[in-house]
């Protein structure tokens, strides 16, 4: 086998909101940088309106426009500071939607980043379960063809998702995939590793709905938080503060007796005179949590609760799945990680189910009673890049090298072979 | 990014990190890989949180960069002398490692941008280590002297198995790179990058920059080197650097974009490399605008949610598309 198959792949995994990149066979991602890139697209009108212009200096703004750009953190940061720098997001509900931005971002995540030569890797990347298999040429296209990678993997994220068990028990490869993100969470039940396509249900409320919420609420408490920064504020406080009650009205009360105990401060600088400032967060600890329990809190499009689209889920799969598929219901994403989420998530699950059950046992009067169903809301400490944690797994079996696609494949018979992917076999 | 920067960014971050709350214990395993083989292992222990052992692991130099006791020529010294009592020099490393350093993150200076200082010095190693030999050579063109007992050319590794070779005089050093890419377009690309390279040397506002070059074959400084060594599919480009190229705070800057000659290339071809792409595709974007006004009519009806009205059509679908205009 090559050289490149005795280094550690590099494993991507590109979110809506996050990117996570890093090597296989650690535990954490070396980098989880904001999936955006900016621009200085200053350089692009100078380059177009000066048609006569001498030759070099033409030249050297198209090269300057072509290297200068940001991205992550820093792109956030450029965009901010200055007016010449445009943030372009290329990925939007999981889909690659800019394939210009898409190819910058690794670029800068391979060689900014994480500081290696594509060449001396192999790579495996990430896909939502929706993605078409066009996209996947794409990526395929680029990953072989600028950036030179020996082997390629593409591996559907809720598939990783649930190899992340692979090491905390013996690795159960069936299973309903919660995965809540920034800007999309989908539920995808996957059997013997492979994802039951026509039962994937997505939900349009995501972790950046939350901070859309939390946002909201404080701002209609007035709240002095300076309009510049009330996005990353509601962010930060929501990762800081924010839990999953069991029972709404009990948590107000809770909240009006002891104020002291339940309200927090934050305390930030404003941006543009760098005075100090503080605010309370209260209700919104809670709350925001909620839209995913009782969606009808936020929005007026969309009113069907996690819990019963997981039901729905599992109820449109195969039969004889389904109680696998109840046993593990595997939490995965960011927006996942409020304190008691999983509790929750299972309460509300199990309440829907045993209804059921009940009513199917009071029709048939009790003559038959149906062996109770098993609820299990798993969720572990590597949940929040539980996708990348699994493809770091995954990258570090001696089968990850067979399985992927190799440069003279892709120079033999072209793009086309990224359309599928192989799923390990005999791995679990 | 135009230049790849010294210090490693996840070492930086690691450390930062850790001296951000250094009384809590955590265990921290992390095992990386950076370009030209560079490999980098941190390991902090439960028990003791203010140690951390850093191991680092360098391509293995080709038969004429000769490495004593596994380090460069003057990398002991050199990392004594970057990092003083903050580190120990474990002997021997970790098991394939070229070096084991101990840091005592408890020693860092209380003064927070020297702290800071000295932790982007740290997450420079691989330039303190593998830039050791040049920096000594450099060193002595600075005071217009030439370091004694090397050999001439004096090979320095770069990559695994490829070195570049450095031929010292008290008035001038030149530094050759034999350039080497594996793929098939690489080689053109580099080829021509480097051609354009010298040629930017030329303008009026370089004039200062070291005089580079660039031949298809071995230039005379490398005789009596072997033959492998003189293989090279890119060529051969030549800097000179003279004593005001590494006066004061210069050497140091000097150095790092002389040992990573080869990676900032590659990384410009990259470069190249995915701007062609972008190119290609808004290339192909108006084409299809293009062919989408020569439609007719009937087609424009046909237009995608997202305003998009071209869609790669199969065999099969451009075949009934095709009879259906027939009859209509
Ligand atoms: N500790 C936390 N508690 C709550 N939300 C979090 C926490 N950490 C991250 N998030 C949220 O998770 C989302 C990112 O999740 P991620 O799975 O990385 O998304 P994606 O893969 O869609 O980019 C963001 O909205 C972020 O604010
Ligand atoms: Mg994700």
């Amino acid at each position: 086998m090559d050289s490149a198959a005795s280094r550690p792949a590099v494993v991507i995994d590109n979110g809506t909101g996050y990117t996570k990149m890093g090597f296989a066979g650690n535990v954490e991602p070396c980098f989880i940088a904001p999936t955006v890139v900016a621009v200085n697209e200053s350089f692009l009108n100078q380059n177009r309106s000066s048609t006569k212009g001498n030759w070099l200096a033409q030249h050297s703004a198209g090269v300057m426009a072509d290297l200068d750009f940001f991205i992550g953190d820093e792109a956030i940061a450029r965009s901010r500071n200055s007016s010449t720098y445009n943030l372009s997001y290329p990925i939007v509900h999981g889909q690659v939607d800019n394939w210009d931005a898409m190819e910058r971002f690794w670029q800068q995540c391979i060689f900014n980043y994480l500081r290696c030569d594509p060449e001396d890797h192999y790579f495996l990347l990430t896909e939502s379960p929706l993605t078409a298999p066009e996209s996947r040429e794409y990526t395929g296209e680029i990953m072989f063809e600028t950036f030179n990678v020996p082997g390629l993997y593409i591996a559907v994220q809720p598939v990783l998702a649930l190899a992340a068990g692979y090491t905390t028990s013996k690795c159960e490869m069936t299973g309903v995939v919660v995965d809540v993100g920034d800007g999309a969470t989908h539920v995808v039940p996957v059997a013997d590793g492979y994802v039951i396509g026509s039962s994937i249900k997505s939900i349009p409320i995501a972790g950046k709905d939350v901070t859309l919420f939390v946002q909201q609420l404080m701002r209609e408490r007035g709240e002095h938080v300076p309009p510049e920064d009330s996005f990353e504020v509601a962010r930060k406080v929501k990762e800081m503060y924010c839990y999953t009650s069991s029972d709404i009205v009990k948590e107000f009360n809770k909240h009006d007796k002891e104020p002291g105990k339940y309200i927090k401060h934050w305390r930030g600088i404003k941006p543009k005179t760098g005075a100090p400032y503080s605010c309370d967060v209260g209700y919104e600890r809670f709350l925001g949590p909620e839209i995913f329990f009782n969606p009808e809190i936020y929005s007026s499009d969309f009113a069907t609760p996690l819990p019963a689209v997981i039901d729905k889920c599992i109820q449109s799969a195969p039969i004889d799945t389904r109680r696998a598929l109840y046993k593990n219901i595997v939490l995965s994403g960011g927006s996942t990680m409020f304190k008691d989420f999983h509790r929750r998530l299972q309460r509300d699950v199990k309440k829907i189910v045993d209804a059921r059950v009940l009513a199917s046992d009071s029709r048939l009067d009790g003559e038959v009673k149906s062996q109770p169903v098993e609820v299990n809301v798993v969720s572990h400490p590597i949940q929040r890049y539980a996708v990348w944690f699994g493809g770091s797994v995954l990258a570090s079996t001696p089968e990850f090298f067979a399985a992927c696609h190799t440069k003279a494949e892709y120079e033999e018979y072209g793009a086309s072979i990224c359309r599928t992917n192989p799923v390990f076999k005999g791995m679990y | 990014m135009i230049l790849l920067q010294s210090p490693s960014r996840f070492l930086l971050q690691t450390l930062l990190n850790r001296v951000q709350n250094l009384e809590k214990g955590v265990e921290l395993d992390y095992q990386w890989v950076e370009f030209d083989d560079v490999r980098y292992h941190v390991q902090v222990s439960m028990k003791y949180p203010q140690f951390l052992l850093l191991s680092v692991s360098l391509p293995t130099p080709a038969q004429e960069a000769v490495f004593s006791g596994g380090l460069p020529f003057g990398a002991i010294e050199a990392i004594k002398a970057s990092y003083g009592v903050l580190v120990q020099i474990l002997d021997p490393p970790k098991d394939g490692f070229n070096l084991t350093l101990k840091l005592n993150l408890s020693k860092l200076p209380p003064d927070e941008e020297y702290k800071h200082a000295l932790l982007v010095k740290i997450a420079s190693v691989r330039e303190v280590v593998l830039g050791a030999p040049l920096r000594v050579v450099l060193k002595h063109l600075a005071s217009r002297t030439v370091a004694p007992d090397i050999n001439r050319p004096f090979a320095l590794v770069h990559r695994p198995k490829e070195s570049f070779f450095l031929v010292p005089q008290a008035e001038k050093v030149t530094v050759v790179f034999p350039m080497r890419f594996k793929d098939s377009i690489d080689t053109v690309l580099a080829t021509s990058f480097l051609q354009e390279f010298v040629e930017a040397r030329r303008t009026a506002g370089l004039n200062n920059a070291p005089p580079c070059l660039w031949s298809p074959s071995p230039p005379l400084e490398l005789r009596g080197t072997a033959g492998e060594a003189l293989s090279a599919n890119a060529g051969f480009v030549t800097f000179v650097i003279f004593p005001r190229h590494v006066e004061g705070k210069k050497l140091d800057r000097t150095v790092w974009s002389l040992s990573t000659f080869r990676a900032y290339v590659s990384y410009h071809v990259k470069c190249s490399e995915g701007f062609m792409h972008t190119r290609m595709r808004r290339r192909v974007e108006s084409l299809i605008q293009a062919l989408d006004r020569a439609k007719p009519d009937l087609e424009k009806s046909k237009k995608t949610v997202q305003g998009r009205s071209f869609k790669r059509l199969s065999l099969k679908e451009a075949h009934t598309n095709s009879n259906s205009q027939r009859w209509s």
